[in-house]
């Protein structure tokens, strides 16, 4: 209760900021992200992710796919930073062409399911009843299935492909995202602006659209980031038993497999294919809490 | 410290730490509450008076610091007491009845959990003898069967008996003091009444010492004696009660005075406002902190602070104005202020309402019937209905330039029937027709075209503005939505912040950064954008403090003497009503029971329920308390409808024929319309 002294304080001193008062508050939330240091940790890890992956190449010491049987399952060396592999490949190289394949899994398959399951959350939260149900419907049968048995029954199916662990990716966390957009949607439906909005004549479209979409997006994006590292951890699981990304192509899940083969000859192959997937999961998942944490006023108060 | 005060504040400043600065929310704050006095502190929203509680109870949000003061309670200064001696002090010494019982009872413990819980310090005392005690306190507070109902939890007490449940927690520890934070706001006008009564009658029992913070005039006149006058964080006048409201000397308080419906007794084309808005506390102010908007200020005001000027025993003031040395009053000194806006609206131009055209809007018959369970559901309770009538056989027409008000209380089915009206809400039976066409048969597409001319404002002025965007993006929707050309938006933007007094640096600003009145305006804007025929505004005034009330009613009524709009009011709140409509209708249980003239519904009430809520609204004057409960009881469940006449219940003048049959509506001599076998004039 106490705070709705403060609260009346605030109004009345907010009133002549203009825009000012927007760009403060924005700047507050920015100064809390800064401050929040297992946050920047985390920036800064998915930073590298991003660069090491985007200029594989500049990164890379090696062509990834060059094999060297003499030198065949080496330890680290100056000449191959984390040791070769079964073949004489580079490792540090096949680590970084390998974040490639993860980055690719992870920013098609969250941008399309955050995108599909906006809509149908959405669609489902505000359109007539029988469609949330049908909707409702649908999310729950596919989440009633483990991620990698529908993986595995997809693979038996068509075969493994990256694009395959891809859509099994996009499929399965599609509900999680509209699950929660549908729920946000549904507090907003009844609210008085909506309503206005209604009055006015807009078309329901436009009222999604503008008017609820910017009013949801904000705890989904910050899902998004969290589901980061759950859909390189898919990716990396199924390529490791041989159910996603094929070799040669170097993915984190394959090097792993790989590795596991030749565990008793050399080590160095899963730790260099275990480290990167533990700091971007690690990454993600710091950046994702700290971004709730500065958009949720209602984790802040009690700090 | 005076043994007769059970409470002292001296000096009080507590400051807000936000990111922009520091807010002085309080400052200098200093007053007494004698023994066995009732106390109010009134004032408008931003005023600190709710701040002073939290201070006292040491209650503030974390951002709060005191910055200097003493509270004296009962001879110690609660801003030394260590945490275990303020838990004792809280609920103990002095216990607060909160605003909204809804939200400051526990949803999921049963009352005798609660009040046990609360006399937890009570070790020697078992379960069984708190219990006793509690159904005693709730006795004690008119709650009736508390055998049972002391098991039960708060979602099974009406509105009205959670507010008595919310006093008899507060008294269960005999406090020494019983602070109310605006008791009565989130009730209806008929549960006010019974819970000022209420208040009044324990303080007279329990010979306590009562402090009640409110913005409602009528409330602090019929309960207290002694006032505190409370602006921008400052006290700037106190007095007993009828030095305040017979005599006030402050500009601030005869302004607030001025401003309150209520006091108005006769009916008004314009109500007066106090121009300008609150200052920013940021900022601690050099002169008198109502300076920018007190009609008198003279340069002196805007530098020196005012001292304390003592009237007559307890009544003081801090107004340079009432310095004996000074200058009198309309001396050269005064500054030269912008004419108010309530004097730039033209008095001359007249509301014409166009008896020749047929009227714009026309509902026969209208029901609304809201689904409460499925059919399937229904069939496995087959006792319960299925069904509930919100709005039933509603008829009523609208004329050009006309003003027709709903009042009724909560779950009256007002607000049901204004969207209604509009199709917003799907309608059961019934027709609307609007400008000679059928709404009620017209499919959704063309209704949405249709709505350019018909507009509705909704309650929350804040909330029914989309939160993401800018106030011009807020503005210039109707026209995006309903205009093909889409060029010249901010233009017409700018346009419509002219037409409702918004400075165009609003145009930027987004929702959360405007306050209730400037909300209102935008909201305003909006309906008007695309010149609508008919208004439909949902409670237009809640929320709004009284000087800001007048500003927004001054502004529709003027626009509709310019545009010729027809407006349809829903509220609860008559006074403001009665200033604004030409014609009313009384909404109980869904029905319409009497409709007519408004001056002649308020002068005289045919119907006991229309009477009950005349009389039910308090005077802000403390010469014309009431002595009665106008009505008893409460507006009952809409699943559960009274035989007969669904008043009768309720009903002072009740006989045998009105518990069995049903009133047709009768048409009185002076053509109002009502629904009752004994109207209260022939």
């Amino acid at each position: 209760m106490s705070e709705i002294a403060s609260n009346k304080a605030l109004e009345s001193a907010k009133k002549d900021q203009g825009i000012k008062g927007h760009m403060s508050e924005s700047r507050e939330k920015l100064s809390l992200f800064l401050n929040n240091r297992l946050g920047m940790f985390g920036l800064m890890l998915v930073v590298l992710f991003f660069v090491s992956a985007i200029f594989a190449p500049y990164f890379a010491t090696h062509d990834p796919f060059l094999m060297n049987i003499p030198q065949r399952m080496s330890g680290p060396t100056l000449e191959h930073w984390a040791g070769t592999d079964q073949l004489g490949r580079d490792t540090y190289s096949r680590v970084i062409y390998g974040g490639r394949v993860a980055l690719k899994v992870a920013a098609i398959g969250v941008s399309i399911s955050l995108f599909v399951g906006l809509l149908l959350g959405m669609l489902a939260g505000y359109g007539p009843r029988w469609l949330d149900n049908f909707l409702l419907l649908i999310f729950d049968s596919i989440r009633s299935f483990p991620t990698i048995v529908l993986a595995l029954a997809a693979v038996a199916l068509l075969g493994p492909s990256l694009e395959l662990v891809l859509a099994v990716v996009i499929v399965t966390s599609i509900p999680g995202y509209a699950r929660l957009a549908r729920t946000s949607t549904l507090a907003l439906k009844n609210t008085e602006f909506i309503l206005a909005e209604r009055s006015l004549g807009a078309h329901p479209a436009i009222i999604m659209w503008r008017h609820i979409m910017p009013n949801v997006i904000g705890p989904l994006l910050i899902l998004a980031a969290m589901d980061v590292p759950v859909v390189v951890t898919i990716e990396a699981g199924l390529s490791f038993l041989g159910l996603g990304v094929l070799p040669p192509t170097a993915s984190w899940g394959t090097i792993l497999n790989e590795g596991y083969l030749v565990i008793r000859d050399t080590p160095w192959p899963i730790i260099a294919g275990g480290i990167p997937l533990v700091l971007t999961t690690l990454g993600f998942t710091f950046l994702g809490e700290a971004l709730r944490d500065v958009f949720d006023p209602r984790l802040r108060k009690g700090k | 410290m005076d043994t007769k005060n059970l409470l002292e504040i001296r000096n009080l400043n507590v400051d807000f730490k936000t990111p922009r600065g520091r807010v002085h929310a309080l400052r200098e704050v200093s007053f007494n509450a004698p023994k066995g006095k009732i106390v109010g502190i009134v004032g408008e929203s931003g005023s600190g008076k709710s701040t002073v509680i939290w201070a006292m109870t040491q209650l503030l949000a974390g951002n709060g610091v005191v910055e200097g003061g003493e509270i004296y309670f009962n001879g110690k200064n609660v801003l030394d007491f260590s945490e275990d001696e303020l838990r004792a002090f809280r609920g103990e010494e002095a216990s607060i009845v909160f605003q909204d019982p809804m939200t400051s009872q526990i949803p999921v413990l049963s009352y005798s959990q609660q009040m046990s819980d609360i006399a937890y310090r009570q070790r020697n005392k078992s379960f069984r003898e708190k219990i006793e005690h509690s159904k005693q306190i709730m006795r004690k507070v008119g709650i009736p069967d508390t055998e049972q109902r002391v098991y039960q939890y708060p979602h099974q007490f009406s509105g009205g008996m959670r507010q008595r449940a919310g006093i008899a927690m507060a008294l269960l520890m005999n406090p020494l003091m019983l602070i109310g934070d605006e008791p009565t706001t989130a009730l209806d006008v008929t549960m006010e009444a019974q819970i000022i009564h209420l208040l009044r009658s324990l303080q007279e029992e329990l010979k306590s010492t009562v402090m009640i913070v409110s913005h409602n005039l009528g409330l602090i006149a019929e309960l207290c004696d002694e006032v505190v006058v409370m602006y921008a964080g400052e006290v700037v006048e106190q007095g007993g009660i009828r030095q305040i409201f017979h005599n006030a000397k402050h500009p601030y308080t005869q302004a607030l005075l001025e401003c309150d419906p209520a006091r108005v007794s006769n009916r008004a084309r314009f109500l007066p406002t106090i121009p300008g808005d609150l200052p920013d506390l940021h900022i601690r102010p050099n002169g008198c902190v109502f300076a920018p908007r007190c009609k008198y200020a003279l340069q002196r005001c805007e530098q020196d602070r005012p001292e304390t000027y003592v009237i007559e025993g307890t009544h003081n003031t801090k107004c340079h104005l009432l310095d004996s040395s000074r200058d009198q009053f309309g001396t050269s000194s005064t500054i030269e202020r912008q004419v108010s806006k309530t004097e730039t609206y033209d008095s001359s131009l007249k509301n014409i309402i166009d008896f020749e055209k047929p009227p714009i809007l026309n509902v026969e018959n209208l029901n609304v019937r809201f689904e409460i369970m499925g059919p399937l559901q229904a069939l496995l309770r087959r006792n319960r209905k299925r069904f509930v009538d919100a709005v039933l056989d509603v008829s009523l027409h609208l004329r050009q330039g006309e003003t027709l008000g709903l009042v009724g209380e909560s779950g009256s089915g007002k607000t049901t029937l204004g969207r209604a009206i509009l199709g917003l809400v799907p309608s059961s039976r019934g027709s609307v027709e609007f400008d000679g066409r059928l709404l009620t048969d017209l499919s959704e597409s063309v209704l949405r075209n249709l709505r350019q001319d018909m507009a509705m404002m909704f309650q929350d002025p804040i909330g029914s503005l989309s939160p993401r965007k800018t106030v011009g993006a807020l503005i210039a929707e109707p026209f995006s939505l309903h205009r093909k050309d889409k060029k010249n938006l901010e233009e017409e933007a700018r346009k419509l912040c002219d037409m409702v007094n918004l400075p165009h640096s609003f145009l930027n600003r987004y929702p959360h950064e405007l306050s209730g009145g400037q909300a209102r305006r935008v909201g305003v804007a909006r309906a008007l954008a695309l010149e609508p025929k008919l208004i439909i505004a949902d409670e237009p005034t809640a929320g709004l403090d009284v000087s800001v009330q007048g500003e927004v009613l001054n502004l529709m009524r003027d626009l509709q003497a310019r545009r010729k709009l027809s407006y349809l009011i829903v509220t609860h709140n008559l006074p403001v009503i009665r200033h604004i409509c030409d014609r009313l209708a009384i909404m109980y249980l869904g029905r319409i029971v009497e409709q007519g003239n408004g001056e002649m519904i308020f002068q005289k009430p045919a119907h006991p329920y229309t009477e009950a809520l005349v009389h039910g609204v308090p005077q802000p004057d403390p010469d014309k308390r009431r002595n009665l409960v106008s009505i008893e009881g409460e507006v009952p469940s809409l699943t559960n409808r009274p035989s007969g006449c669904e008043f009768h219940n309720r009903c002072k003048y009740v006989q045998e024929k009105c518990k069995t049959l049903m009133p047709q509506e009768k048409v009185l001599p002076d053509g109002r319309t009502v629904q009752c076998h004994f109207p209260l004039i022939n």
